[in-house]
């Protein structure tokens, strides 16, 4: 019994629940009531968080401290593109987002793997190549989404939101993927040491450059939703994203080296981010402070939570 | 020498205990340490050598015993006293920084440690450092000067060794398996500098595997099992059967077996293989056949290896193989253990094929088939479950071979699979290995040590990349083994590249910025020719003032091996401190500075204490410096501070003020980093921390310092920016960040850290004000400047990676 308890607790996942316990009690103490409507709209909230902290998550535990911080030019770019396809063909514009944000993977991996350039800056230049394109695009495509595809954003299943729903879905695949099936154990071992992975005879390039299309795949998708569910597209729309995704990502316990992961952590984490601007802005403080105790609350969960990821 | 029987030691390790939580690593061992002894340190792996070692030099404190010095006990014995006391350790993992010079290396080690130079300690180290390889390592041929990561592993070890030479009052030298990366002629260099040392008086501890060499060099043999003494035995009063029968190994001789391999097919054919480092080479392997790769370390049979197992995936002209190849390496910690694994997915990850269901993998499977390999290896450790780095080496070595079989290939690659294995462990692979052989696969082992060559069929013989001899059954025993290693071939005289004066400067650092820097600027002049005058260029570069100093302020963090996320954020909250509070109140404003560096500073002891990811702590502390940056200043306003306007309106004779400023700022932080003795540290915490703690500086404080620096520079930009703009606005410096990343990129500076260079950035950072001109003035659309900024990093970054391509292909 004891050894359980001890294994619950050096799970990576204690820190978020703990982050979402807290930030409930504090949503609760200042809205004055015990109220479940913010778990069901902060699980439709946190489905970017989500999706794009997932993705990250990938791209980190492929090793080498690899990170990808054009993710949010990728949602707002295929954002566009299925605002556009949409227009004439709903899955068309889904699948379409899917895979240029697959395209934008496969470039970053290529530049990355091929050139040797550190996976961040890499990210960081063609963040830059994306964003023009975004620009150049931002006044020839439509920007508003489709309404027959915003109403099935909205819709519930089971009363779960459809998006949620997406997600969960998605999040088990990938957890079956990443942690049973073959692929995953690659990306596991890639991400621990590229050279002893070389050497039991893996593909180490296919593995990093799979990594990140999935990532972009990830993106492309949370973009689609996104734009439906922000009514429409613009310039920044990823912007929102970038910090909670990222926090999401190591707070749930991904090891920033690689090699290490765990799905359900981030899932939490990034249900966690949802909640604190939820509490942020029913606390009703000024835009300063709400930063400035975000900034405070996700050093202090990394503090606490890398204690056990280091080990 | 012996010591003499009424002899009192230097210094006595009594009835000492260290215990790891419940693991006893250590059961009251005992160690007598006398002038001018040599003592061979042997036993098993996980004996507790290393943990002994460690509380001599005083890293780990000890659980229970005394540490007696001169007779009296030192109650409170640490690194600092083990240092005094004249204890100094040449690590097996080398304490060195491959990014510095290899004189640098040394300084580290034995400038006092204050933050003063003395004014000609460059020299005075130098000739030093010179006159100590010569005198002990005669026609090494090193140069001092050139950075460490040029030499070879045995060059890095003669320097690791001469670097324990070097303290000033050496007592008690320990060699950590000293001779494992060392060619052999180097070897006997080092027998003879332990003799002379002990003949100065100085006790030297080696620590062995290779017995013969322990008897060779040693006087008194001190053996380790299990955490506790087993026995002393002086070295010309034993036998090496003897000893080994004294560890636990038994020395039985095992009847060669000569099996007649010639009917059987060819498994891997060599014909005229010509390539890196490798010259002519024709080997064969049949089924079933244990093959042995011997000769000199570094004679090319690495190599070879590498070679005959690229060609698993890509033809390789020469190489003709018939089935699958698997590798088995015994460098664990770089090329074999995956750290966070248990020993199941350890040993699985090569054969996941093999308990795989239709689309994921069949847990219940995996559990036998590991289970089985567990069992048949009589690992000792609690389970399948248990993490691979709590085992042994040799037991993380079993896993490894058994990842190697269990990949059911056809052609086990065993390189160096016994290093630091102890001879138990070794019994056990040796006979894993026979077993293997008889399921009919085929084996390539190369090895160190020349014994283990008795267990294979034929053995192919290496020198300078050529097979010199090859080796049949009863032929294979280590005298033939030994000459063979030293016939001579007809070298191929391989010249010194000396690299020509030009070439060296075309691949410096900061060359690809100075050469971007000429080329846009003389664009810019052609397309706006006021920019050559005084006016235009001191609007330019001041212009490009904030950028210069956030990215020299970004290198430093850089240099750590770090990034930091949030310098955009932070150069907002210095403009607002600025903006707002330095131009009403200046104390406050003063105040608020000092403060910000404060916090840079806490920052990097939070990320070095908790070992969080720089990147994402400096990411959290951007809402930090932005919500500080709203409460100052929640809209925009303010202004700028009147002095430092006038200050920077100061116009100098013919050269403008800011070029100055940039000038001075680049100048000083390459004395800084490059002439100061501290500069050597911060440059090394970036290359290699344990070398840094090993040589006694903090890693805590190097880091502190570092960030403190970046947070001064960070308060220039802030301070620049606020003259740039007059004003204050928490959320308008954002692109800083990307951008000064950017510019330390294409200034050359490595993103792996160690490699600042301040000159090179200072250049970049005004190459990269003068693009955005030069897009401006070339009337492209202000949407494509973000696209080019992109693509000239990716450029610049693809170019360096050509060159350092070819020159890696020259070199080699």
């Amino acid at each position: 019994m004891n050894n359980k308890v001890k294994k619950v607790l050096e799970s990576p996942v204690v820190w978020p629940v703990m982050g979402c316990v807290i930030l409930y009690i504090l949503i609760c103490a200042v809205s004055g009531a015990v109220n479940v409507r913010v778990i069901t709209s902060g699980l439709k909230l946190c489905v970017f968080a989500m999706l794009l902290g997932i993705a990250q998550m990938i791209v980190v535990t492929s090793g080498k401290g690899a990170i990808d911080i054009s993710q949010k030019y990728i949602l707002t770019l295929t954002a566009y593109i299925s605002c556009e396809l949409m227009q004439y063909n709903i899955p068309l514009g889904l699948v379409m987002a899917i895979v240029v944000g697959m395209t934008c993977g496969l470039i970053n991996a290529c530049i990355n793997v091929y050139l040797n350039i550190h996976a961040m800056i890499t990210t960081m230049a063609t963040g830059y190549l994306y964003y023009t394109v975004i620009l150049l695009v931002s006044n020839k495509f439509a920007n508003s989404p489709n309404d027959a595809f915003v109403k099935f954003t909205n819709a519930n299943v089971f009363g779960i939101n459809s998006m949620t729903a997406i997600t969960i879905v998605i999040a088990i695949v990938l957890y079956l993927v990443l942690y049973k099936s073959k692929y995953g154990m690659n990306l596991h071992a890639v991400g621990q040491k590229r050279e002893a992975a070389r050497l039991a005879g893996i593909n180490v390039n296919k593995t990093v450059i799979t990594a990140f299309i999935i990532n972009g795949a990830l993106c492309g998708l949370a973009g689609a939703l996104n734009a439906a569910y922000c009514g429409g597209a613009n310039q920044d729309l990823g912007t929102t994203y970038f910090l909670p995704s990222i926090a999401a990502c190591f707070v749930g316990g991904t090891n920033a080296a690689g090699g290490k992961s765990n799905i359900i952590a981030v899932c939490i984490g990034a249900f966690m981010m949802t909640l604190m601007s939820t509490f942020l802005n029913a606390a009703q403080i000024s835009i300063g402070g709400q930063r400035l105790i975000q900034g405070i609350f996700i050093v202090l969960l990394l503090v606490a939570a890398t204690k056990n990821s280091s080990k | 020498m012996k010591h003499k029987e009424n002899q009192k030691p230097y210094l006595s390790l009594k009835n000492i205990d260290r215990f790891f939580g419940i693991t006893k690593a250590l059961q009251g061992v005992n160690l007598d340490i006398y002038e001018g002894e040599v003592i061979g340190l042997v036993g098993p792996n996980g004996a507790g050598k290393s943990t002994l070692m460690k509380i001599l030099t005083g890293v780990l404190p000890r659980t229970n015993g005394e540490i007696i010095y001169n007779g009296s006990p030192e109650e409170s014995y640490n690194a600092r006293v083990a240092k005094q006391i004249g204890v100094n350790c040449a690590y097996q993992d080398l304490s060195l920084c491959t990014n510095l010079s290899i004189f640098e290396n040394f300084a580290m080690l034995n400038v006092s440690h204050s933050m003063a130079p003395s004014k000609n300690w460059r020299n005075e180290t130098k000739a030093e450092v010179r006159k100590l390889i010569d005198t002990y390592f005669p026609g090494s041929n090193i140069d001092i000067m050139k950075p460490l990561e040029t030499l070879s592993l045995t060059d890095r070890q003669v320097v690791e060794i001469c670097k324990t030479l070097m303290a000033d009052n050496l007592k008690i030298l320990i060699l950590d398996e000293p001779t494992s990366a060392l060619s052999s002629d180097k070897a006997q260099q080092l027998h003879k500098i332990v003799a002379d040392l002990s003949a100065k008086g100085v006790a030297v501890i080696y620590i062995s595997h290779k017995l013969d060499e322990i008897r060779v060099v040693s006087d008194r043999i001190v053996l380790l099992t299990n955490g506790q003494n087993k026995g002393e035995f002086y070295s010309d009063e034993i036998t090496q059967d003897e000893l080994i029968a004294h560890m636990g190994g038994a020395s039985e001789k095992k009847e060669r077996i000569n099996l007649d391999f010639s009917n059987q097919p060819d498994m891997l054919r060599i014909t005229n293989l010509n390539a890196r480092g490798l010259n002519d080479i024709n080997l064969h392997l049949k089924k079933g056949e244990i093959i042995g790769i011997s000769g000199l370390a570094g004679s090319g049979q690495q190599e070879l290896l590498q070679q005959i197992f690229s060609a698993r995936k890509k033809k390789v002209k020469g190489i003709e193989l018939n089935g699958q190849l698997s590798y088995v390496s015994g460098d664990r910690a770089t090329e074999g253990v995956f750290q966070f694994w248990n020993i199941r997915n350890n040993i699985l990850i090569a054969n996941l094929d093999r308990v795989k269901g239709k689309l994921l993998i069949d847990g219940k499977k995996a559990d036998q088939s590991a289970q089985s390999w567990y069992d048949k290896l009589k690992f000792r450790a609690e389970g399948i479950d248990s993490n691979i780095m709590s085992l042994s080496g040799g037991n993380q070595q079993k896993a490894l071979i058994a990842r190697g079989i269990a990949s059911e290939a056809d052609i086990i690659i065993l390189n160096d699979p016994t290093a630091g294995v102890d001879i138990g462990t070794k019994q056990d692979i040796y006979k894993l290995l026979d077993e293997t052989r008889e399921m009919g696969k085929s084996i390539i082992l190369y090895s160190t040590e020349d014994l283990e060559m008795e267990i294979c069929d034929r053995v192919y013989v290496m020198r300078d990349g050529c097979i010199t001899k090859e080796l049949k059954g009863d032929e294979i025993d280590v005298p033939n083994l030994v000459k063979a290693a030293f016939i001579e071939t007809e070298k191929k005289e391989i010249t010194e590249k000396k690299k020509t004066g030009f070439s060296q400067y075309m691949t410096a650092p900061w060359m690809l910025p100075l050469i971007t820097l000429i080329v846009i600027f003389a664009a810019n002049v052609i397309i706006n020719p006021n920019l050559m005058s005084y006016t235009g260029l001191r609007m330019k570069i001041s212009s490009a003032l904030p950028l210069i100093f956030a990215a020299l302020g970004q290198m430093f963090i850089v240099m750590c091996g770090d990034v930091d996320m949030g310098n955009g954020y932070s150069i907002g909250l210095v403009n607002v401190i600025v903006g707002i509070w330095l131009t009403g109140s200046p104390l406050l404003g003063l105040l608020g500075l000092v403060v910000f560096i404060g916090l840079y500073m806490v920052l990097a002891a939070l990320i070095k204490i908790r070992q969080i990811p720089a990147i994402v702590v400096t990411m959290g502390a951007q809402f930090v410096w932005y919500g500080l940056a709203l409460l100052i200043c929640p809209t925009p306003g303010g202004a700028c501070p009147q002095w430092l306007s006038d200050f920077l309106r100061i116009k100098l004779p013919v050269i403008p003020l800011p070029i100055v400023i940039a000038g001075v700022a680049g100048v000083a932080c390459w004395y800084l980093l490059f002439r100061c003795r501290y500069g050597i540290i911060l440059r090394g915490a970036g290359n290699n921390v344990q070398a840094l703690e090993r040589s006694g500086w903090s890693h805590l404080v190097a880091k502190i310092v570092a960030y403190g620096i970046a947070g001064f520079f960070v308060v220039l930009a802030g301070l620049a920016y606020t003259n740039t703009c007059n004003g204050a606005d928490a959320n308008s410096s954002v692109n800083y960040n990307m951008m000064s990343i950017a510019t330390v990129i294409l200034g050359g500076c490595d993103m792996a850290g160690g490699v600042p260079v301040p000159v090179g950035v200072v250049m970049a950072a005004i190459v990269m004000n003068l693009i955005n001109s030069l897009l401006t003035a070339m009337k492209m659309n202000s949407n494509y400047q973000t696209a080019i900024i992109g693509l000239i990093l990716i450029g610049v970054l693809a170019l360096k990676f050509l060159i350092h391509r070819k020159e890696r292909g020259r070199c080699e």
